[in-house]
């Protein structure tokens, strides 16, 4: 045999350390779940799925689910875009300082986050007490829906300036000047040449941030402690919960949430795929 | 039997053969050139015989022992590459130690021989820099410098001036060469640029698609291309078809016929009558667009003063060097 | 770039980065004062500063103990990422280029499949048989491999792609390096910084995981984020405390990363 085949022979083997851990932590696990999706009592049929969409209350935490996720995501964006896009106008210091700090606050989300919000907007909170002293709002509960779409704006707003800001540097300004020199206004600018460019990677960056709210699970537990009913605690609660344990249930229901990931998952890879702005 | 004696090689990627069959022999201290356009396997033929892409059959043979079977390692060949290759993490003088550290060699040795490759590149004053430092020319200095330190048997440059701008590339080809001669070093050297390629070395080799197309000094290249593609890719050849050759001869023939620019003079009454079309001044040279019996050449003049310049427009006349004409497949 | 704009459009553009500013600061500076407040309701202002709810939390050992387990599972994850990562990418970047774009399908698995959604298996898998590992910090340290995995996967391609993996690897072969030499003394030393800065960055958010850690584990085997999940019955100010804290700690590891990158040269 060649050398440099033998040395190919090698080199496959020092794959195999890595496929086994990732098969047993990664894949592993998902096939279980899609196999028990599949299952009930020792048989194989759809009948977790059916129960699953027959049931009042499971079809509620897919619904909140989305709903959470895509008015999260909405606002998450709309306050990124004109973030990032006055970030990228103003002098270069407040520029980095601002950048590093929301690049460091999307750490701080889950646990902690639900925490800062419960001391802030919680019944007791001090900024609720200041908002309802000064006669501002009558009452503000935060452990409702409403309140769970401002917390998850917030843990979308850093990521989505992350995401975005990077995008802006594909609106060339010369683009801008030669479409002005051409008789475009700021409008037609934005209409015919910003706006299309940055599409895909507007598109994208919901898509994610969508994606990310779907799978949040850390915050609404430890904001609710698992009370409020989305697809996640759900999942939890029927293989980690204290009453009813049904795994296969649990299972179906996180097909269900990948489903729903893996297909926002594909359309932002092809809008990636269409973006200006990835140099490949 | 040749220093380096290439036989019967074949390589081909994926089904499809970057080349077939490849035969040739370089003697010990030769300069020769692998000339062809970017994707007509002489990269590759460099880096099998460097032993960095294997063969599929074939012998390499480097002073009679057959290379093919041994390691890039064992090889005791030097390269220079396009990039550079210089490792970031090194300095100078690290970088072109490397290839003596491998071999073991004890620290005096080293460093007395790479104090005196760095004198040899010019760099003596470089060696505690790092790589980053240092402009795209001096790079390749090192790189050089790295190759051979180690005292390889033969000397492969991978397009190694492409990445560098005009003025420095012409200087540090002749330095390159100087060396080359100087130490005596078999030297394979490889590039698309003819003009590089005419320059420096004792032989040519010219590749298109995968096949060696036509070999021989630059003389021979330069003046006798055997083929269409090769009158094509060096110099600028007026390529007539048999018929237009036929009409602007008014004699019969055959084949395709290649006319190098400078060998038709333009003057003011001789046999054949043409006219301007246009004109382009090159610096010492004008290339005259003229029109002839009916066939457009290209007419290399040297740019001696402006009051001999033709005005487009203007009628003359033109007489081809018979010598210089030159029929191809 | 320098365009002049007018006033009013740069006064508007800093507005809004000072309003996104806020936005970004005020849970945290809510949670810093909470934090130092001897009591605070229902007025603009706490009523006193005090250091006694940090003195409070420095000094329970439940915390420390979940602050060293915290550490010892995000390291010991991250040693293990390494050891199979590093491999893995010189092996398909130089030997199998084309594997890269399976591996970049891969990689999206951990980004599609989140961590509630694994649990439920691995909750199965590895409760009880032959590799019964929930309850233990080892299950953690594999879970964490794969969330770290995307990140440092695309970092680290990054940087190999920026020192042309295959030339050097090739010059160093040429000069008598094996394979191994060259992927030590070349490659690796030119990875190094790209790989901290990778590290570092995967350690603050590895820190912050609440979900595997509490499906599988829970508190037999108590980290930071579920001491902080279960601390919530106690003083709002001692959990402000705690949340200061963390977010101290990987503020620092964030900053850190972020002056490395910065001096790339």
């Amino acid at each position: 045999m060649n050398s440099i085949t033998r040395g190919k022979w090698l080199a496959l083997l020092c794959l195999v350390p890595f496929a086994v851990f990732f098969i047993i932590f990664q894949i592993a696990p998902l096939a279980w779940v899609m196999l028990h999706s599949v299952q009930v009592e020792s048989t194989w049929g759809l009948d977790n799925f059916s129960k699953i969409f027959s049931s009042k209350f499971y079809r509620q935490a897919i619904q909140h689910s989305l709903e959470i996720s895509f008015w999260s995501s909405l606002f998450g964006i709309l306050i990124a875009i004109l973030g990032s896009y006055s970030l990228r106008r103003v002098d270069s210091r407040l520029r980095d300082f601002v950048n590093a700090f929301a690049n460091m606050t999307s750490n701080f989300s889950g646990v902690p986050l639900a925490f800062a919000f419960i001391i802030l907007l919680g019944f007791n909170g001090a900024l609720t007490m200041l908002l309802k002293q000064a006669g501002i709002i009558e009452d503000f509960n935060l452990y409702s829906k409403t309140g769970l779409i401002i917390l998850y704006t917030y843990f979308q707003i850093p990521l989505g300036v992350l995401l975005l800001y990077p995008a802006f540097d594909a609106l060339r300004e010369d683009w801008r000047e030669s479409a002005e020199l051409l008789g475009a206004g700021a409008w037609q600018y934005w209409r015919h040449i910003g706006l299309p460019v940055l599409t895909p990677a507007l598109l994208g960056t919901f898509v994610i941030l969508l994606a990310n709210a779907l799978g949040a699970y850390a915050t609404v537990y430890a904001l609710t402690t698992g009370n409020f009913n989305v697809l996640p605690i759900r999942i939890a609660a029927l293989v980690a919960g204290d009453i009813s344990l049904d795994p296969n249930l649990a299972s179906a229901l996180a097909v269900i949430l990948v489903g729903l990931m893996t297909l926002v998952t594909f359309v932002h890879q092809w809008l990636l795929k269409r973006s200006y702005h990835v140099a490949r | 039997m040749s220093f380096v004696s290439v036989q019967n090689l074949q390589k081909s990627y994926a089904g499809s053969p970057v080349f077939n069959d490849i035969n040739c022999q370089i003697e010990r201290g030769e300069f020769v050139t692998l000339l062809g356009p970017s994707g007509c396997g002489k990269s590759t033929l460099l880096r099998c015989i460097a032993g960095l892409t294997a063969v599929d059959s074939g012998r390499i043979l480097l002073d009679g022992n057959d290379l093919v079977p041994l390691s890039p390692q064992k090889r005791g060949i030097g390269m220079v590459f396009q990039s550079y290759a210089l490792f970031p993490n090194m300095t100078v003088e690290q970088n072109v130690a490397f290839g003596l550290r491998m071999q073991k060699v004890n620290s005096d040795d080293s460093q007395a021989r790479v104090r005196e490759v760095l004198q040899l590149v010019e760099l003596q004053d470089f060696a505690r820099r790092y790589p980053h430092q240092l402009s795209g020319g001096q790079c390749q200095r090192v790189a050089l410098a790295r190759s051979l330190v180690t005292r390889p048997r033969l000397l492969l440059l991978d397009e190694p001036l492409s990445a560098l701008d005009a003025r420095i590339r012409k200087h540090l080809r002749e330095q390159i060469r100087a060396i080359q001669r100087e130490l005596g070093l078999t030297t394979i050297f490889v590039t698309h640029d003819q003009e590089e390629a005419l320059t420096l070395s004792d032989r040519i080799f010219l590749m298109n698609q995968g096949r060696i197309v036509q070999s021989g000094d630059a003389e021979t290249l330069y003046t006798a291309p055997v083929d269409v593609f090769a009158a094509g890719f060096i110099g600028n050849y007026n390529l007539l078809d048999a018929d237009s050759a036929s009409r602007l001869l008014q004699r019969p023939i055959g084949s395709r016929l290649a006319i190098r620019p400078e060998a038709i003079v333009l003057s003011l009454n001789g046999e054949l009558e043409g006219l301007v079309r246009s004109h382009s001044l090159l610096g010492n040279v004008i290339r005259y667009r003229v029109e002839a019996r009916g066939v457009e050449l290209l007419v290399d003049v040297l740019n001696r003063s402006s009051a001999d310049l033709h005005p487009d427009g203007q009628r003359v006349s033109l007489s081809i060097d018979p010598t210089a004409l030159c029929e191809v497949a | 770039m320098s365009r002049a704009e007018p006033g009013s459009a740069t006064l508007y553009h800093r507005l809004v980065v000072y309003l996104l500013f806020i936005i970004l600061l005020l849970p945290l500076a809510g949670t810093l004062l909470y934090s130092l407040a001897t009591s605070w309701s229902a007025s603009l202002l706490p009523s006193g500063l005090t250091f006694k709810w940090y003195l409070a939390l420095w000094s329970d050992p439940r915390f420390l103990a979940a602050f060293g387990q915290s550490l010892l599972v995000c390291v010991g994850a991250l040693l293990l990422s390494v050891l199979l990562i590093l491999p893995l990418l010189f092996v398909v970047h130089y030997h199998f280029p084309r594997l890269d774009a399976l591996m970049n399908i891969l990689i999206l698995l951990p980004f599609a499949v989140p961590p509630v959604v694994s649990s439920v298996g691995l909750l199965q898998l590895y409760g009880s048989g032959p590799m019964a590992m929930v309850g233990t910090p080892w299950i953690l340290i594999g879970c964490y491999f794969t969330v770290a995995l995307p990140f440092m996967y695309r970092a680290i391609t990054n940087n190999l792609q920026a020192i042309n993996l295959r030339d050097l690897m090739d010059a160093a072969q040429l000069l008598g390096a094996s394979t191994f030499q060259a992927a030590f003394l070349v490659v690796l030393p030119n990875l190094r910084k790209g790989l901290m800065v990778a590290l570092l960055l995967s350690f603050s958010f590895l820190f912050g995981e609440f979900v595997f850690a509490n499906l599988l584990v829970g508190t037999r085997y108590e980290t930071l984020q579920v001491y902080l999940n279960n601390m919530r019955n106690s003083s709002g100010h001692f959990n402000s405390a705690l949340v200061v804290s963390y977010f101290l700690f990987v503020l620092v590891l964030t900053w850190a990363a972020n002056r490395l990158n910065k001096d790339k040269s």
